[in-house]
This record gives C-alpha cells, structure tokens and sequence, in this order.
C-alpha cells in the first residue's frame, strides 16, 4: 500500500471520525514525509528516488553542470547580500562598493566570492555546454533541454556584461562603452540597439540603472525560471549516455551519486572561498562623468569575452556580429542539425565542430592576451621614454643622435 | 542506504554527518549577520549642528536640524528662551512638532506633539500623563554666540 492510499479517507458515515483517523495516520509520518505530502510532491520524491545515473568513462564530465548550478547559487546569495549596501548611480556606485570594501564587516569577501563566483560559474558553464556538446547529450529527447542551456549561457554572458558596469570604475565604464558601442554596426537596428542599452547617447548614469536592472531584476527572473526548467528536465530525462559508450554500472542517485556530487560541490566551493581570500577582487579608480580621461593602457574585457574582443580586430564589426548570430543560431539548432546523433549514430562531424569552435576561443582568447601584454608593455616603455631627459616625449636638441628609451623597469 | 550498517553506528554517522553540517554552515551565518547589521559605525559623536537663533521669530518660533541623521528641535518658547530637544518622540519615533498651544489642552499650554498617536510634552519636554510617550524628550546642551547657535548632542545638565 502506497502513502496515498493510506491516507484517502474510508467510505463512512462518520465524517468526523474519518478526519480523525485521516489526523492520526499524517501524526505517524515523519515531519520530511508529512511536508511532501502537504506540497503533494510525493511523486516528484519517488521520481527522484526511482532515478539512476550510468557510470561510463565520460562520466565525471556531468559534474560541471552541477557545479555551474552552486556557483550560481552563490551568485544569488551574495548578489541579494551586496543589494544591502550598493547604490546604483553614477555618483553612489563607487562610493558604495568602496563602502562595501573597507568599512562592512566582510564586505570584501561577499564581493570577492561575488566576482570570483561569476568567473568560476561561466567557466564551469562553458565546460558543461562543450562537454555536452560533445558527448551529444543533445540529441532526442533533450532538445528542449539543450535550448534551455544555450538561453541560460546567454542569459549568465548577461550577467557578466551588465555586472561589469556597477561598480563605475574606469575599466567598467571604457569596457562598456566599447561594449555599448558593438551593435551600432548592424544594420538598420544599431542605433537603437545601442540606445537601448544606454539609455543615453553616451555611457552615463543613465545606462547604469539600465544595466542595473537588467542585472537584478529581469536576468535573475529569467535565470531562475530557467534554471528551474533545465534541471527538472535533468531530473526527468536523466544523465545522457554518448553514443556507443558502455556503461559500467549504475548508481542510484539518491543518495549515493547526490553525496559524490556533494564533495565535488564542497571542493567547488572550497577553492573558490580560497581565491577569493587570497586575491580579493579589486576596485578600480573611480570615472567621472564631469572629468573625462583616457582609457588605462591594455584595457580589455573579462576573459570570456576576450575571444569575441580578438576577433574585432580582424573583421569589420557588422562582419562580427553578423558571424557570431548565425554561428549562435547554428548552435542553438544542433540538435536537429546533427542527424546522425538523433538516429543515435556516432557524429564525428559534429564532435570536429566542437573541437574546432573551442579551438577557435581558446586561441583567440591566447592572442587577445598576448596582445593586451605588448599593450602594456609598450606603455610602460612609453612612459619610460616621456620621462627620460632625452626620450621622444621632449623635442630632440641638436647634437648626437637621441639615445634608445631605456628597456622598461620594474 | 545506511540499513545495513548497525544502528548504534548509524547514529554516530549521522551525528557526525550533522556536525559537518553545523561548522560549514555557522562561520557562514556569522559572515553574513556580521555583514549585514552593519550600521555605519557609529556617527561622530562631536558632530554638531549650527544655526541662527534669528531664524526663530514669533511666526515660526521651532526649526528643524540634525546631527548624524537624528532630527533635532529648537525652539525659542513663549518665555523667549531658546531651548534644544531631540524630535524623535519615545513612543514609537515619529518627529515631534512644537506647538504654541497643544491641541486640546485646558488650560491652554505650549509644548511638543506627535502626530503619529497624538502625544503630548510640555514645554519642558516632559511627556505628559494620558498620553502615549513613555518617557520625555532629551533636552539637548547648545552655545550661544551672538545670532549664531551651535547644537551638540550632549545632554543639557
């Protein structure tokens, strides 16, 4: 006999006596027992319950999505936490995350884990879309599941993008200001597109309370639903098993995978703490609207946009925004694309797609570095030169040839 | 999972297990209440207030200031004394006004009201039986020096 059944009341006359014995058989329940059944998610427990999880050798690769969850997890706590205290205007913004740094207990570290956080939960999260991807966990019945993902990855770039902004230090406000300036190369919609996002002409005060409110209001809204949707379609579907991989054995998921899960959670977020305490995350020099200055030498965007920063320096804009849509449109349509994988044949095709797509942002995430460091360094020498008495900063005097800038010093 | 392992086990398992709950979670709560009751230290305590005592005419005889955010009263009373008081009334914190007559008072007399729950304080400031205000307003130490006022926080003895 099932819960339920037990607690359906007994055809009787006495009402009375029914609801009393109805009372007296939820007394029996454990509190955990009592509560599903007010919340009538008994069935959802015994799904979760029946549910089995495949070990085979890709298998450690399903870690990365559960890790991607925590890390956003954290990004809610702590987001909520710095609401407490951040004043999202021109004139507030800095004051109050320098406020947050030096003067609230912990504030540094709510924000560090805060801006580590999102770090690690984009990384985690281009692992679990790339190992997916190849592993073709998209194929029937997970296309739904796969276009949760791609909304979610794009929602997350969203995060990091509107994020950037807030704290209204130089590099924030040159970063989205290149970053506002993008979709003015498409066609016809640019200008409103930028206009959109700015609020103004130009990067002001205005387009931080727009960015500010995608970033606490309608991005957290649309995450969590989707959030919600993916990882209950996780739960319905189970854990994909790639095409032609013999599965070793299969574990039950509660409690057993859930506790594996648990430590992998607990080191996830142990390295993360640690990071944050050791590197607390900085804060740049204020921008001020009234008092414009030049942008600081090598400046570029966080690290997973880097890839995208490259490759404007080697095609046009419109040429850029234009590529990645169809390529993003393309990703998104995988899974009816990859016909081979929906009849579940092997897909070597589409495993080359994968490889070449983080090939390609790998190495122009390399280069994009490798050319912010000359950035730098020529600065430096630059600087070095303006101050050298005989450095091309000051006009040559007649006399020997100017001798070379001294290499830069530390 | 734990029904083959004896039950005496079992509960040392599983307090254990509660124990690592307990010391991962509690450095965290303390983190975040530490973080969040965080008041803004705890003002400048010789912060003052200053004003002019000419601004205090028949017509409007009170004014506002604050000192650290808290509203502070000055009046010059009927007796054309100039007194300090805080104007946070010690029922429930509402700003008190100053009346020249206190609504509802036979024989009429001067004093302090709240709009709030209609309490009452005499000129004094003390609040006055029957109404809700449990204890009276802090008259507060100020200095004079010709037209200009200077209010502090301190208590007037």
């Amino acid at each position: 006999m099932t819960e339920e059944s037990t607690l359906k009341p007994m055809p009787s006359a006495n009402r009375e006596s029914d609801l009393a014995h109805e009372h007296h058989l939820k007394q029996q329940l454990p509190y955990s027992q009592r509560l599903l059944q007010l919340l009538h998610m008994s069935e959802a427990e015994r799904a979760l319950k029946r549910k089995v999880v495949p070990i085979h050798k890709h298998s450690a690769w399903y870690y990365a999505g559960g890790l991607t969850l925590v890390f956003f997890a954290v990004q809610l706590i702590t987001g909520i936490l710095l609401l407490f205290y951040y004043q999202p205007s021109a004139e507030g913004a800095h004051k109050s995350v320098e406020m947050i740094m030096k003067e609230v207990p912990f504030g540094w570290l709510i924000r560090s884990v805060h801006a580590w956080s999102a770090n690690a939960l984009v990384l985690s999260m281009f692992i679990h879309m790339f190992s997916t991807f190849l592993m073709k966990s998209y194929r029937t019945p997970r296309e739904i599941l796969w276009i949760t993902g791609i909304l979610l990855f794009l929602i997350m770039l969203g995060f990091g993008f509107t994020g950037y902004l807030l704290p209204w230090d130089q590099t924030a406000y040159f970063a989205t200001k290149v970053g506002t300036e993008v979709p003015k190369a498409l066609p016809f919609v640019g200008d409103f597109m930028a206009s959109l996002v700015r609020g103004s002409k130009e990067v002001t005060g205005s387009t931080l309370t727009r960015l500010f409110a995608l970033h606490v209001g309608l991005l957290p809204l649309l995450a969590i639903i989707l959030v919600g949707a993916h990882t209950m379609m996780t739960a319905l579907f189970g854990s994909s098993v790639p095409v032609g991989t013999r599965v070793k054995k299969e574990v039950k998921f509660i409690p057993n995978y859930v506790l594996g899960e648990a430590v992998v959670w607990l080191v996830g977020f142990g390295v993360l703490l640690t990071v944050a305490i050791l590197y607390p995350w900085q804060l740049g020099t204020a921008y001020d609207l009234s008092n414009p200055v030049e942008p600081p030498a090598g400046i570029h965007p966080e690290w997973y946009f880097m890839f995208l920063f490259q490759t404007l320096r080697y095609v046009p804009e419109w040429v850029a925004v234009v590529g990645f849509t169809l390529v993003l449109i393309f990703w998104t349509f995988v899974p009816w694309l990859d016909k081979r994988s929906k009849h579940h044949k092997k897909s070597p095709l589409f495993t080359w797609i994968g490889i070449v797509a983080i090939a390609y942002i790998v190495g122009l995430t390399v280069l994009a570095y490798m050319s912010v460091a000359e950035e730098q360094t020529a600065a430096r020498a630059e600087q070095n030169a303006a101050t050298s008495p005989e450095g091309p900063g000051i006009q040559p005097a007649p006399g020997p040839a100017p001798q070379p800038a001294p290499p830069h010093a530390k | 999972m734990l029904e083959h392992i004896p039950k005496k086990r079992r509960t040392v398992l599983k307090g254990m297990l509660a124990t690592s709950v307990a010391a991962f979670t509690a450095p965290m709560l303390y983190v975040v209440a530490k973080y969040l009751t965080f008041t803004g230290g705890s003002g400048d305590a010789n912060a003052v207030a200053k004003m002019s005592a000419a601004d205090l005419t028949p017509d409007a005889p009170a004014k506002y200031v604050q000192i650290n955010g808290e509203p502070i009263i000055v009046v010059r009373e009927a007796d054309n004394q100039i007194r300090a008081f805080t104007a946070t009334c010690t029922h429930l914190g509402c700003t008190v006004s100053y009346k020249p007559v206190l609504p509802g008072s036979t024989p009429p007399m001067e004093g302090f009201y709240c709009k709030c729950h209609h309490g009452k304080y005499d000129a004094a400031g003390k609040n006055i039986k029957g109404t809700p205000p449990p204890r009276p307003l802090t008259e507060l130490s100020f200095t004079q020096d010709g037209e200009d006022l200077v209010i502090s926080l301190k208590p007037k003895v």
